[in-house]
């Protein structure tokens, strides 16, 4: 009698029912939607930090494409560690641009008292783990130490912020970055030409594409080809994201990028 | 006579289109399995990169630690043997029990880290050690991944209709990238 019950339809469907519904509530712990770049779940962020990490994680994405995020969250259960919070969520809210996987999650947890830097695959290389490691080390946690939220999680959205303007090669006073906090480190260039656009043309040219390549120099229409290839400096990115919300009004949402686990995490 | 050509021409019919349906059921199910397949490789092959890459890490690190530590020869060969032999592992068994032997290593060197404070305070080993924290983080993100696509990879080939093209097509159960329990969490150095 019990076996029969057991597997009954209707005690099969009520299992399922119970293990979705066990699903969304274990998912619900993941802030379902983004209010801005920056979303203080835990409400520990003074009214001036946060405008300004908001203003500057918008120009960051319009002068650069990059898409840094600031979380706080009074608690990371029903997750076990940090770590494993931080990529469900980054990847969850899609932080960065779908593939270029330019995002940056930077997330604080008040009761476990940890802070994490997130790096997604596209800024693996100019965000490698031993700087975010050091920009907590330097930047965020002796402010969090003095229970400066706010403060703290501005410095590690400058420190992230001065490192992509040193990777696209613009002036971190350009990201709404205060020049004081600007830290007299030699700059790298990387204002070098950019060899992407020359090499296209030149593969275009070797394949038989010279046949239409020659009339187009001629005729003057070399400088709109290049117009059309080039455009590596910076500001040419940012056209094709379609969720910059035309000048900065309103936050658009994240586009879809993708997290492998780099970055740092610390105790404070 | 007319008749039985009818039923003939309708008997053919049915068969083309049975034929031509198995055709469509076919490919979709063998193509899907590909896919899966190929997920499952890209996925163990980034596990496979961060394995290097950590192992990579690990000469510097012990390097590093020499400067300080003078008496922990023992930790630190344990260290360049399990090294040794996760770079001479082939399959993913192999690599998942050399994984292992590293992980447990480097969990008694953290240990013996934990009486020199000034190897702590050392900048470089800081960074080393943030280096060695991110790529245990990526394998722990890559081992997630591939895992999650093997379960799926080989229920697909074990249930239908998987099953009835897995055995064609030279499919056969992926293996799991296990990992000690007590290599689970990953060592972390206290600042």
């Amino acid at each position: 009698m019990n076996r029969h019950l057991l597997n009954s339809p209707f005690i099969r469907i009520l299992s399922i029912l119970l293990l979705v519904l066990a699903g969304g509530i274990l998912s619900a712990q993941i802030p379902h939607k983004p209010i801005g770049f920056v979303n203080d779940f835990a409400g520990v962020i003074d009214p001036d930090s946060a405008q300004l990490m908001e203003q500057i994680s918008r120009s960051i994405q319009e002068k650069t494409g990059a898409q840094v995020a600031v979380v706080t969250v009074e608690s990371i259960a029903p997750y076990p560690t940090i770590e494993e919070f931080s990529i469900e969520l980054a990847q969850n809210w899609g932080i960065g641009r779908k593939g270029k996987d330019d995002g940056v999650l930077i997330v604080l947890a008040m009761k476990e008292r940890k802070v994490r830097i997130e790096v997604g695959y596209g800024l693996e290389g100019a965000i490698p783990d031993s700087v975010t490691g050091r920009i907590l080390d330097e930047r965020v946690i002796p402010a969090l130490k003095q229970q400066q939220w706010g403060k703290g999680l501005l410095q590690g959205l400058i420190g992230v912020g001065i490192r992509i303007a040193q990777e696209k090669g613009i002036d971190p006073k350009d990201l709404m970055i205060p020049s004081s906090q600007i830290a007299a480190r030699p700059k790298r260039s990387k204002e070098g030409i950019d060899l992407g656009p020359l090499i296209f043309i030149l593969i275009f040219f070797f394949i038989g594409g010279g046949r239409f390549f020659w009339p187009l120099l001629f005729l003057g229409g070399f400088r709109t080809r290049r117009g059309r290839f080039g455009g590596g400096f910076g500001s040419g990115g940012f056209g094709d994201s379609g969720f910059s919300g035309g000048g900065g009004g309103s936050f658009g949402g994240f586009g879809g990028g993708s997290f492998g686990g780099g970055g740092s995490s610390r105790g404070f | 006579m007319e008749q039985r050509k009818m039923n003939l021409l309708i008997g053919l019919a049915i068969l083309v289109l049975v034929f031509v349906g198995y055709g469509i059921f076919s490919v979709s199910v063998k193509n899907d399995l590909v896919r899966l397949d190929e997920q499952v490789s890209a996925a163990w092959s980034e596990i496979d990169n961060q394995l290097k890459r950590r192992a990579d890490l690990i000469p510097n690190l012990v390097a590093t630690v020499k400067g300080y530590a003078t008496h922990e020869e023992e930790v630190l060969t344990k260290i360049a043997d399990a090294r040794s032999r996760l770079s001479g592992a082939r399959t993913v068994e192999e690599k998942a029990a050399g994984y292992n032997e590293l992980q447990s290593a480097l969990s008694r060197l953290l240990v013996v880290v934990e009486n020199y404070p000034a190897l702590k305070a050392n900048e470089n080993f800081t960074r080393l050690m943030d280096e060695l924290a991110g790529t245990e983080n990526r394998i722990a993100v890559a081992r997630k991944r591939y895992n999650d696509g093997v379960r799926e990879f080989n229920t697909r080939i074990r249930t239908f209709p998987g099953s009835l093209f897995a055995g064609g097509m030279g499919f056969s159960p992926r293996p799991y990238f296990e990992i000690d329990a007590a290599s689970r969490e990953a060592p972390k150095v206290k600042f």
